[in-house]
């Protein structure tokens, strides 16, 4: 039986389960010393001066860096812009002349002993600070006289997209609705927070940093970058990564400043991120409302749609900040055929912690904003949500699919593959729609309010612009794997293992996946845009067809046959239609091995090949998510019932795993759609900057949880993976909030927002009444 | 998130507790910690001294007196949770302990340190509250015991003195043909709740209410008890009808959790709950 | 300030140290014996990936000083295998992809250590009782509840 395609156990899990798991803050090097960041408590200050000469007098001390001791000129962190904005929105490697956002930091201490006494020593720092007025919604950053956080206006890019002719359209559709849909700014949080430890080498005269990261080759990049240091001498490591969601997708200020220090420290340091500084000082994501005017006609079709979404991205631009807004506007449409868009899409910035992208970035505003709109067209004509949608959405004739859109972000948008309706019946059959409508209609009459939502989604994954992979064969007989896509938690030694063995038809466990280290691994892009199974996949699946063919072409030598007469099967080379004639993988390895001389018609030594694979395009995932829920409507409490997914992320390699991600994903989503939200004061100070009040969604949050997978592959690589990460948390926000809005429809109550905690729904119950 | 530094010391009675307590103006006292770790860990706290009260003798002890229940300060929550003559004397505190954060927390946390704590959200003052208990507490001056009614004077804040240690809790034991409920409004299972009532009744053999107690936590800057529902209830009342007093006098701040305006709302609506609920169990 | 002499035993090996008042329970496994699997994902008693069982009882070992365990018996997830052999638990981690990053992991599987200890046939509102104290973002809990079960068969429970 082929292992691709199969449940089977994870490679990495033992080893974790035994307590020999390696995360950052498990390592220790001898003489290492430890550093803490001197943070602005301030959301907007101008820094007047550093008084740091009471912490350097602590004989602890080992060095005390602050801004007047980086480099001249160094410049700030860099954005991937998507227009050509060239102001410097960029966050500079430590706050200079102003800060703008509590928790940016100004200082590093480096202290002999460990992370207690440099807490204390930290607060020896004396920064004087002269407050600033701040602002902390996107909303007050607009009025006329808003403090500003950079330079003549807090709206700093307005990206436009537009296909048809929205404002005709919608001038003369029958009937037209607008509405503002709000979504919270929330957080990846993984249990992981970020870390740090760099060991300048001086006979080597560079150093290796280990990070909590998913991009060790862009770290990797940055630092040669800042230090000035030629590639060899810079070694990037990313150990057992606890989570990441897309926090940790680039370089931050902490691993220059700790770069930076290196060499004048020249003993390993250590920084770990602490829960309260992770809320601070990591990406957030998400702070986005549209306003949005449809058109549609009696049938419940949208003609037009005109939205202007507004994103709230922080104080700072980060590498791919512009994501967020970019594709909160693009994918809005998601499944549905809408002839005439107008998209406008500002990006305001404010004295918060700065947006990166996190799992679902951009959709799951989209998706939460087209959804909830749909039910509001379908309620406005009096149609199941479920017909309307099915009339208004592409059928599956439609591949490939090109939108008009895109951007350098993320390409221009080109839907491969797909079979919505299909995926919408699936899902609404799986909740059993209909019995759920009579259930519903006997609880009202004991007065008790069920509803039932749907939230469909198309999401955008497997981002390229490449990755790597490299198969070597041993003469032992071990395969071992190089993969630039790093893991934080997905199975990427599991998966490419499988894929492994599918190509070449050895064991399971002679396979090693090695990821995460730069030396290890010449390049690479890292893990993000659910992209390791279908562009780092795709690229190790090639790897191993050349060694494949390489096998082939020395077997036959080997055996003394013609190549086409050979084949590779379980591991073994033979030659066609007589078995007894073979020679195993291993053998043509040591037949390779340097120190002889190599097969007639063969010119490398070594059984080893590397791809690096371009993926043409994006591929386009996508899935219905339904959600049942019940209401308090004294309380305004939701309590979820049911959730279920089909989910279409093309070929499965390993569906146990798929599904892990699928309900780890609407796990997230149901964060975001009850509980999740970072909360600022009007002063920028934040309020619940820890997980007392922060609430990640616990155990006793989740409703039973239902996944299925459709497949349809798609045509843009090899084993027709989309990408699988992100879905669960699209979707599922829009699928609650509708089923929400369901449940207290005979109230009239309006729902536009996210999170949907209990005084939300409280206050909409009794803005009608 | 460590914490800072302060000197330890664990003695092993109660006068020992008091002169370590009375030797340092910055001396704390640590029971389970499940409360004031968290506060150093973010150093919102900076005692010099943490006076450990786990290895004082006779401070850890469920004693059945009859018309009233004595549980030392030191009983860990899990303790009095699992114990079968809480269980019979005051059923109320077992349905609250299970309300109070997790298995892992009240493995360690203590009666008296989350009484001493007054956490306005916490359960156990709230039971100490709506039963009409009291503490009794030791200190330099000789030991003395303050009612409920008198303990909680604001955010975190009680009549009990600095060098003072609370020594153990008392409540009433419960009487024949009484009903209990708790009702929380929390977004997370364990999680300290928005609003919550805890409610005690008792029934004569009519059915009629001849005691009542209702306590509200998470709608000031202390638990408050609910006399006018509880004279309305005494009176006949319904719950609905009784319900509707349980804002009377109480003005809950904001916080990034509820608005005032909505915790009055939810004082009402668990109080409603809370009765209905206790009715039913005392039937 | 002064240290203070502690002895513990911790998966039943007694380790006699000098640590200060301030030492957490989880930076001694961690930073002074190098028991790294209890894991600090809050270090305030919100996520239980610091969960240990102390004298048999879970407990936070984010919120509990070193010198309050003195005298006391831990265990961490190291203490629960035995060599390569994983016990039930961790075999049904394993065999229900329980795990994902891993991180909030050893925390779970000491808590149904204990939870199981107590009641070895829980149902499943029992299991999810049980497992409020611990935070995961990896998996949405359905694995792990499934990997509860599975325990429950392997330990010879659930008939
Ligand atoms: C994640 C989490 C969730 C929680 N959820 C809840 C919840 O839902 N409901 C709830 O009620 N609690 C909750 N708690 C708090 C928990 O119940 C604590 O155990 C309790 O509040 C304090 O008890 P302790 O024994 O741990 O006291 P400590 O933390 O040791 O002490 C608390 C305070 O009381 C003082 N003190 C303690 N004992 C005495 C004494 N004998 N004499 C004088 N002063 C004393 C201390 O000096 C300190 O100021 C939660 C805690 C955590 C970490
Ligand atoms: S680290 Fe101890 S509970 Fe989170
Ligand atoms: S597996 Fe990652 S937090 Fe649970």
């Amino acid at each position: 039986m082929s292992l691709f395609g199969a449940s089977i156990r994870r490679k990495e899990d033992p080893r974790l389960l035994q307590g020999n798991g390696r995360y950052l803050s498990d390592i220790k090097l001898h003489g290492m010393v430890h550093a803490v960041f001197v943070r602005s408590p301030h959301a907007h200050a101008l820094i007047r001066g550093i008084d740091s000469s009471a912490a350097a007098a602590d004989p602890r001390v080992v060095c005390v860096l602050t801004p007047d001791d980086l480099p001249v000129g160094l410049p700030p962190l860099p954005c991937i812009d998507a227009e050509e904005t060239t102001k410097p929105f960029n966050q500079p490697i430590l706050a200079t002349d102003k800060v703008r956002f509590v928790g940016e930091p100004v200082a590093l201490v480096v202290v002999e002993g460990d992370r207690y006494i440099a807490e204390d020593i930290a607060g020896l720092v004396d920064v004087d600070y002269e407050p600033l007025p701040a602002v902390s919604t996107a909303e007050a950053a607009v009025a006329p006289d808003a403090p500003l956080v950079h330079f003549d206006s807090n709206v700093v890019d307005v990206l436009e997209y537009s296909v048809g002719d929205a404002s005709s359209a919608l001038a003369a559709a029958p009937h037209t609705l607008s509405e503002r849909f709000i979504t919270q700014r929330y957080a990846g949080t993984p249990l992981e927070t970020r870390g740090v430890i760099v060991e300048w080498d001086e006979p080597r005269r560079g150093l290796t940093m280990w990070s909590s990261t998913q991009v060790p080759h862009s770290l990797k990049a940055t630092l040669v970058g800042y230090l000035g240091l030629p590639e060899n001498a810079v070694r990037v490591i990313a150990p057992d990564v606890g989570g990441a969601f897309g926090v940790k997708l680039q370089p931050y200020p902490e691993e220059i400043v700790l770069g930076l220090a290196a060499e004048q420290v020249g003993r390993p340091i250590k920084w770990v991120e602490d829960r309260y500084e992770h809320f601070l000082a990591s990406t957030h994501g998400r702070e986005q409302y549209h306003d949005v005017e449809v058109g549609y006609d009696d049938d419940g079709r949208i003609l037009a749609i005109h939205d202007h979404a507004v994103t709230n991205t922080g104080a700072y631009l980060q590498r791919l900040t512009l994501v967020e807004p970019f594709i909160g506007v693009s994918m809005l449409s998601g499944p549905y055929v809408i002839e005439h868009q107008q998209l406008v899409s500002t990006v305001v910035m404010t004295n918060t912690t700065p947006l990166n992208p996190f799992r679902g970035v951009g959709h799951v505003q989209a998706a939460f904003t087209m959804e909830r709109i749909v039910d509001l067209v379908a309620a406005a004509v009096g149609v199941d949500p479920g017909e309307v949608r099915k009339r208004n959405m592409f059928s599956k004739d439609v591949f490939p699919l090109h939108r008009g859109i895109g951007n350098v972000l993320a390409g221009e948008i080109i839907y491969d593959s797909g079979d919505y309706q299909e995926c919408l019946r699936r899902a609404m059959a799986a909740a059993e729609w209909d019995d759920f409508r009579r259930e519903q209609e006997s609880a009202r009459a004991e007065g008790r309010y069920k509803g039932i939502g749907i939230g469909f989604f198309v999401e955008e994954t497997g981002l390229g612009p490449y990755e790597s992979g490299r198969v070597r064969v041993e003469p032992s007989g071990q395969v071992i794997v190089f993969t630039g896509a790093c893991s934080s938690g997905q199975g990427h030694d599991t998966v490419l293992a499988q894929i492994t063995a599918d190509e070449l038809g050895v064991e399971f466990d002679d396979i090693v996946v090695v990821h995460g280290d730069t030396d290890l691994v010449a390049s690479g892009v890292g893990t993000y845009a659910s992209r390791s199974a279908p562009i780092g996949g795709t690229a190790v699946r090639h790897a191993a067809g050349s060694i494949k063919e390489q096998a082939i072409r020395i077997a036959a030598e080997m055996l003394e046959a013609s190549p086409q007469d050979i084949e590779l099967i379980g591991g073994e080379v033979r030659v066609k239609g007589s078995p007894g004639s073979s020679v195993s993988l291993a053998q043509v390895a040591g037949r390779v091995a340097p120190g002889q001389p190599l097969p007639a018609g063969v010119d490398e030594y070594t059984l080893d090949a590397t791809d690096v694979y371009h993926p043409p395009t994006n591929t386009f995932s996508y899935g219905c998510h339904v959600a049942t829920v019940e209401v308090d409507i004294d309380s305004g409490v939701v309590t979820l019932l049911r959730h279920v997914v089909v989910n279409d992320s093309g070929t499965l390699i390993n569906p146990l795993l798929v599904d892990g991600q699928v309900q780890g994903g609407v796990a997230l989503g149901i964060g975001g759609a009850l509980l999740e939200e970072i909360v600022y004061g009007d002063d920028g100070q934040p309020l619940n900057a820890n997980f007392m009040d922060y609430l990640v969604p616990a155990i006793g949050n989740m409703p039973e949880m239902v996944v299925e997978h459709m497949i349809v592959p798609t045509p843009l690589n090899a084993d027709g993976m989309k990408g699988a990460g992100e879905g669960g948390a699209v979707g599922a926000p829009a699928a609650i909030a509708n089923a929400v809005a369901d449940a207290v429809l005979p109230f009239g109550a309006k729902i536009t927002e996210t999170p949907l905690g209990p005084e939300t729904v409280y206050r909409a119950l009794q803005d009608v009444s | 998130m460590k914490p800072p530094d302060f000197d330890y010391v664990a003695p092993t009675s109660v006068d020992d507790a008091i002169k370590a307590l009375g030797s340092d103006a910055e001396a704390k006292v640590l029971a389970g910690g499940q409360s004031l770790i968290p506060l150093l860990a973010f150093r919102l706290a900076g005692p010099s001294l943490l006076v450990d009260l786990a290895r004082v003798d006779g401070l850890d002890h469920i004693t059945d007196e009859g018309d009233r229940l004595v549980i030392g300060a030191m009983t860990r929550q899990r303790r009095a949770e699992r114990d079968p003559v809480v269980a019979e004397r005051c059923p109320l505190l077992v349905e609250s302990l299970r309300h109070v954060g997790h298995p892992q927390i009240r493995s360690r946390g203590t009666i008296g340190g989350s009484v001493a704590h007054a956490d306005p959200a916490a359960e156990l003052p709230a039971v100490v509250l709506a039963l009409g208990g009291r503490v009794h507490v030791t200190g330099h001056s000789g030991d003395r015991t303050i009612e409920a009614e008198d303990l909680f004077q604001g955010f975190l804040s009680t009549s009990i003195e600095d060098g003072e240690i609370l020594t153990a809790v008392e409540v009433p034991a419960s009487g024949p043909r009484t009903g209990w409920s708790v009702v929380e409004i929390a977004r997370r299972p364990g999680d300290y709740a928005l609003c919550g009532a805890l409610c005690q009744l008792q029934l004569d053999d009519a059915g009629a209410v001849v005691d009542a107690h209702l306590a509200l936590i998470g709608v000031g800057d202390r638990p408050m008890r609910a006399h006018a529902v509880e004279a309305a209830v005494l009176g006949g009342a319904s719950p609905v009808e009784a319900a509707t007093l349980a804002p009377d006098g109480l003005s809950p701040g904001s916080d990034v959790h509820a608005s005032s305006d909505y915790r009055l709302h939810l004082a009402t609506v668990t109080s409603r709950r809370a009765l209905t609920q206790a009715l039913e169990s005392a039937a | 300030m002064s240290d203070h002499a502690v002895t513990i035993r911790v998966n039943g090996v007694e380790r006699s140290e000098s640590v200060p008042a301030r030492l957490t329970l989880a930076d001694f496994l961690r930073e002074r014996l190098d028991l790294t699997a209890t894991h600090l994902a809050c270090e305030h008693g919100v996520c239980g990936a610091c969960t240990v069982l102390v004298d048999g009882e879970t407990a936070r070992a984010c919120l509990l000083l070193t010198v309050q365990a003195d005298g006391s018996e831990v265990t961490t997830l190291e203490g629960l295998t035995e060599g390569d052999e994983l016990g039930p638990i961790e075999q049904a981690f394993w065999a229900k992809h329980g795990m994902q990053c891993g991180f909030c992991t050893p925390g779970f599987v000491l808590t149904i250590a204990e939870m199981l200890d107590d009641n070895p046939n829980p149902t499943r509102e029992e299991i999810i009782e049980g497992l409020g104290g611990n935070l995961c973002r990896c998996t949405g809990y359905v694995k792990i509840v499934e990997a509860v079960e599975e325990a429950v068969s392997l330990r010879g429970g659930g008939g």
